[in-house]
């Protein structure tokens, strides 16, 4: 299972609308997830707990330090971008979790 | 009997928001397929989130209250602050007072349920109506399906169905057409097939079209210039409406003085007479009055997470065509500098209409809000900088401060809220909507409703 946190700037639009869409790629993609949403000023409270934090290069810079690994896009919005920065980020990271 | 049920569905099922929400997001849940206890969990969320909007937005709006008090006692300005849910929640907490507990939230959910399925229908006769774009932006609609529900009834005192009916028409219109204004140059600007769904598409779209006129895009492109890092700090929202609370905490702390300043901290303000030292004093205001909006803001996504994925299953499956309009923020990472310019000018544009209130000793003062200040001045900015440079964006994101504070002035001075949005669009053409519907009012000799 992994923990999956999606960011933007104030953690309401961009960042809800990417929630929706991960975890409708994980379901296609057969993998088990939590995604949460928030701004890049509240992570801090739940980036201890999570294994992958998707956002821009703009927020990701101004992220607090943590293990988790930062998968990058610029478009939040554009599905097709966000799958495949997704899936290639749990391939290289997370082998095992992705389903066969 | 009969009775009982029509109390027990209009009043305590349909009426109270907590439980009205609660249905939406579990009635979405099942025509998306998905299962029962999906469902079941998403509903309760959705209700928890409700409530918790209503702790964070009854602690700030009471709080905030008593420094406008303190203000208005001085100098006898009337007060309103800047941010966009509590002017819901202002506007409801009216319509509460003379209609009963949760009658304006519920009005409001209706006008917002009514409001998007016009813009579906808008959308499926784009061949007509020339609107392609479906607005998704859950936070951004309940606030201004909210607000368009009590201006209506303010001004018309009409009961809920007509209320909410002429409140989602004037709000659908303003989504369709505002969003579909900016689908072209979000495509310049991201190269991506969206657009916009927030409070400043009209400022947006203005900036677009004047910034060519106003600079040059070749030359001064500032995504291609150097900004130092430390000014990204500015936008964290919490640290950033926590400084913002600050200068103006510091601003009325001046204005009022300390007999005031001792009012504040008795039993009859905000009861902290252990804060005797006035600087700790003003601190405790200050981050009292961002932790009660950051509780507002947590409680507004628990509900409006559930809410829009219902609202994008819905969307998606009848109008796949539909252009998806989306918060402002997406259009940021493609433009980061245009958007630390934008704040900082659109701070300078308030910053000299605030002094202008009070050179020409205005009767209402505004104490400015992180969102509408931050939101709209970055996304102007960015189209700004792409059509005319960075000098043009300057230019445009100062008026457009100045802008929203004068426009802000005229909408308190009608609606006689402590709150308003405060957005470019809530100053400009909202201003007008209000004027029109409080003229109609006025003509039909209709007394204001509350």
């Amino acid at each position: 299972m992994l923990n999956i946190l999606c960011v933007c700037g104030n953690g309401m639009g961009t960042s809800t609308i990417l929630k929706i869409n991960v975890k409708n790629i994980c379901q296609q993609n057969k993998i088990e997830a939590n995604v949460e949403s928030c701004s890049f000023g509240e992570a801090m409270a739940y980036i201890n707990n999570t294994d992958i934090v998707l956002t821009s290069p703009e927020w990701a810079g101004m992220l607090p330090p943590s293990n988790a690994v930062i998968a990058e896009t610029k478009n939040l919005i554009d599905t097709k971008q966000v799958t495949d920065t997704l899936v290639n980020a749990i391939k290289e990271h997370f082998p095992n979790e992705i389903g066969a | 009997m009969l009775n009982y049920f029509l109390d027990l569905f209009l009043k305590q099922i349909f009426g109270q928001p907590f439980i009205l929400m609660a249905v939406i997001v579990f009635v979405g849940y099942i025509a998306m397929k998905q299962k029962f206890s999906k469902a079941l969990g998403g509903a309760v969320k959705a209700s928890i989130g409700i409530l918790i909007m209503g702790f964070g937005s009854g602690g700030l709006i009471t709080n905030f209250n008593k420094l406008l008090v303190s203000v208005q006692t001085v100098t006898g300005m009337q007060g309103a602050g800047l941010n966009t849910y509590p002017t819901m929640t202002a506007g409801y907490e009216k319509m509460d007072a003379i209609l009963g507990a949760g009658t304006g939230a519920s009005w409001g959910i209706y006008t917002l349920l009514v409001a998007f399925i016009l813009n579906l229908v808008l959308v499926a006769l784009k061949k007509y109506t020339k609107i392609r774009a479906v607005f998704l932006t859950g936070n951004v609609m309940i606030v201004q399906a909210g607000v368009s529900t009590y201006i209506v009834w303010r001004f018309l005192g009409l009961g809920m169905i007509p209320t909410v009916i002429i409140a989602a028409v004037i709000t659908a219109l303003y989504w369709g057409i505002s969003s579909t204004l900016l689908i072209k140059p979000t495509k310049e600007v991201t190269n991506a097939d969206f657009t916009v769904a927030h409070q400043q598409m009209l400022g947006s779209y203005i900036a677009y079209k004047i910034a060519p006129k106003l600079g040059n895009a070749e030359k001064d492109d500032i995504e291609k210039k150097k900004l130092p890092d430390s000014l990204n700090i500015l936008q964290d929202n919490i640290i950033a409406t926590a400084l913002v609370m600050f200068i103006s905490v510091v601003a009325i702390f001046f204005l009022i003085g300390g007999e005031q300043i001792d009012w504040l901290r008795s039993a009859e303000g905000f009861n902290q007479g252990g804060l005797k030292n006035t600087v700790i004093f003003l601190l405790w205001i200050t981050l009292t009055l961002t932790a009660n909006i950051v509780v507002l803001l947590s409680g507004v996504r628990m509900f409006v997470g559930e809410l829009m994925v219902s609202f994008k299953g819905i969307s998606d499956k009848l109008l796949p065509g539909a252009v998806a309009g989306v918060d402002c923020a997406a259009i940021f990472a493609f433009a980061p500098k245009s958007v630390v310019l934008g704040l900082l000018f659109g701070m300078l544009g308030q910053v000299l209409a605030l002094s202008g209130l009070i050179i020409f000793k205005s009767p209402i003062f505004i104490v400015p809000g992180f969102i509408p200040l931050f939101f709209d001045n970055a996304t102007m900015a960015v189209y700004a900088n792409k059509r005319g440079g960075w000098k043009a964006a300057a230019v445009i994101c100062t008026l457009s401060g100045i802008i929203q504070i004068f426009g802000a002035v005229l909408a308190v001075k009608m609606m006689e809220l402590t709150w308003w949005q405060g957005s470019f669009d809530y100053s400009t053409l909202w201003v007008v909507i209000i004027a029109i519907l409080k003229a109609i009012g006025a003509a039909l000799g209709i007394p204001i409703a509350g």
